[in-house]
């Protein structure tokens, strides 16, 4: 059977456009026990910091209608572990390696990227919409000038293709998209999660210590593929879109609406067979459409 | 590549008010301690599975016992015979074995666990004696009246205080983190040996999500895929003087 799924970003060859999102696939072994990871186009391993993490306190993953709040607080072991261990064993996994860096600061993002210069990966996605941080993260992505002028001194030290990952609480997400493109990214990932909140009606407080975070999930799904949508007619960097997509059909439509690749998060939490049937029914798509690749309909509307 | 089990539901019945017994067969045979993501239903909705301990198994069956608490619980004491059901794969690392003797002490829901892990004592010749403590209904008696070598029942009050740590024996403990958090005390105090089974909320229980992390004497440990049973003293090193 031909592999009609084939993608290439910016220049790294995919065997297929759907990708692990940070975050909810450990470094890639998480699901093992499940599929082999090789069957993916990607991975994007857990969010680094410079120095590592020991994340949030309190309450960390809610559950919500369709969805789900996550107070994580980009819990890591940090960017040199990442650069001497980790990195080479997400190589040996046989999928593209994309390495999701945050920051608490400009200092942290750029000694991070720079750092990362040593690892074996492929892509560099740029985390500038971590709802979850005191300091940093989101702060970074919520406008323009902040998100280019990170956008640049990343780009200016790293070796890899560039990714920034927006973030869809910002006021005008196309705005910052293009503001990054034109500082320099290579291609942009969105939509990180929404900023939510939970109250426990019994105790008559916040659930997370944070108070706010980030909801995904398939509630998020219609407003992640409009923006997937907007910032894909204005930019002509390439663009992973994410954000509730959990069946092939889903996955599809982001494609349809400009996405050259798309990353699947929660969903595996749900059905950790989510992304191996997303690339099934892509597959049998693309031949019961008479189509030699899926490329063919991206950006079809 | 792992074949993602079909399990089919050969019995869900309530055993008291708010704790139900489900049998179901077509699963893979998991270890004592570990457990399933159990989720009603083909759909998306409740979003997150539910995971659940193995209160027993053999090769051909898996009994699972859980208390009706919210709406995925709800909706998992719904299903009858023949319902869709998906369990995953048998998750987290479970009980250490121990020969000689061994001490259990359930509090709860915390005893259902722990009956899988007397049976499974009892076949390697390991001396059981265990504690059950209860706040309302009793449940599981006749079958730790069969399980255990000897059986103590209490119905309220604390569990731990009837139990001798001075045994020359390994302990186990599943129950409410109060609970656990005494039985690490005296348990350290005595010098005893003892492992706890940790609970925590879950999205993914496979170890990618981070959403049940813990912190330990030995740095934060996920529950579900470092525990979720652990060394008592490793959960509890704040409360060490």
């Amino acid at each position: 059977m031909k592999n009609r799924l084939e993608t290439t970003l910016c220049g790294v060859k995919m065997k297929n456009p759907v990708i692990a999102a940070s975050g909810t696939f450990g470094f890639g072994d998480a699901y093992a026990a499940y599929f082999d990871a090789a069957r993916l186009g990607g991975i994007a391993g857990k969010g680094l910091t410079l120095n590592g993490s020991l994340g949030n306190k309190g309450v960390r993953v809610w559950e919500t209608p369709a969805g789900m709040l996550n107070s994580i607080g980009l819990e890591n072991p940090g960017v040199r572990h990442f650069a001497e261990t980790e990195c080479h064993r997400m190589r040996a996994l046989g999928t593209a390696v994309i390495c999701n860096l945050g920051g608490h600061s400009e200092a942290d993002y750029i000694e991070g990227g720079r750092l990362l210069n040593d690892a074996d990966m492929d892509i560099l996605e740029l985390n500038i919409s971590c709802p979850n941080l005191k300091a940093g993260g989101m702060a970074f992505g919520m406008r323009a000038e902040t998100a280019a002028d990170i956008t640049a001194k990343v780009k200016a030290v790293t070796h890899f293709p560039l990714f920034v990952k927006l973030t869809p609480n910002a006021g005008d997400i196309v705005c910052v998209a293009r503001a990054c493109e034109d500082a320099g990214a290579d291609g942009l990932s969105l939509v990180n999660t929404f900023l939510g909140m939970a109250v426990d009606i019994q105790q008559r407080r916040a659930v997370f210590d944070n108070v706010y975070a980030g909801l995904s999930g398939p509630a998020i799904q219609p407003i992640a593929l409009r923006m997937v949508h907007q910032v894909c007619k204005a930019v002509r960097v390439p663009v992973m879109g994410m954000g509730g997509i959990c069946d092939w059909q889903s996955a599809l439509a982001f494609l349809m609406a400009g996405a050259s690749a798309v990353q699947v998060g929660a969903a595996t939490f749900a059905n950790p067979m989510a992304m191996c049937e997303i690339i099934e029914g892509l597959q049998r798509y693309c031949e019961s459409e008479g189509l030699s690749n899926i490329g063919a309909i991206r950006g079809c509307l | 590549m792992a074949v993602t089990p079909t399990p089919t539901i050969r019995e869900n019945t309530r055993i008291a008010h708010d704790i139900c017994r489900m049998r179901v067969e077509g699963v893979p045979r998991g270890e004592p301690g570990q457990f399933f993501m159990l989720r009603a239903g083909a759909g998306m909705e409740p979003f997150l599975s539910r995971p659940i301990s193995i209160c027993d198994a053999t090769a051909a069956e898996t009994v699972f016992v859980y208390r009706t608490v919210g709406r995925g619980t709800e909706r998992l004491s719904a299903l009858r015979c023949g319902d869709a059901l998906s369990v995953g794969l048998p998750l987290g690392n479970g009980f250490p074995l121990c020969a000689g003797e061994a001490v259990l002490i359930g509090g709860g829901l915390g005893v259902a666990p722990l009956l899988y892990l007397a049976k499974r004592l009892r076949q390697i010749g390991v001396y059981t004696c265990v504690y059950t403590g209860y706040n309302d209904e009793t449940f599981l008696q006749a079958e730790y009246e069969e399980a255990a070598g000897e059986l103590h029942a209490k119905n309220g009050g604390y569990i731990t205080d009837m139990v001798d740590f001075s045994r020359p024996a390994t302990y186990y403990a599943c129950g409410p983190a109060p609970m656990l958090r005494a039985a690490a005390r005296k348990a350290r105090e005595a010098g005893a040996r003892l492992y706890v089974s940790m609970e925590s909320r879950m999205a993914c229980g496979t170890g990618a999500c981070l959403g049940c992390s813990i912190p330990t004497a030995d740095g934060n440990r996920r529950v579900c895929k470092d525990g979720p049973v652990f060394d008592a003293a490793a959960v509890f090193f704040e409360d060490r003087v």
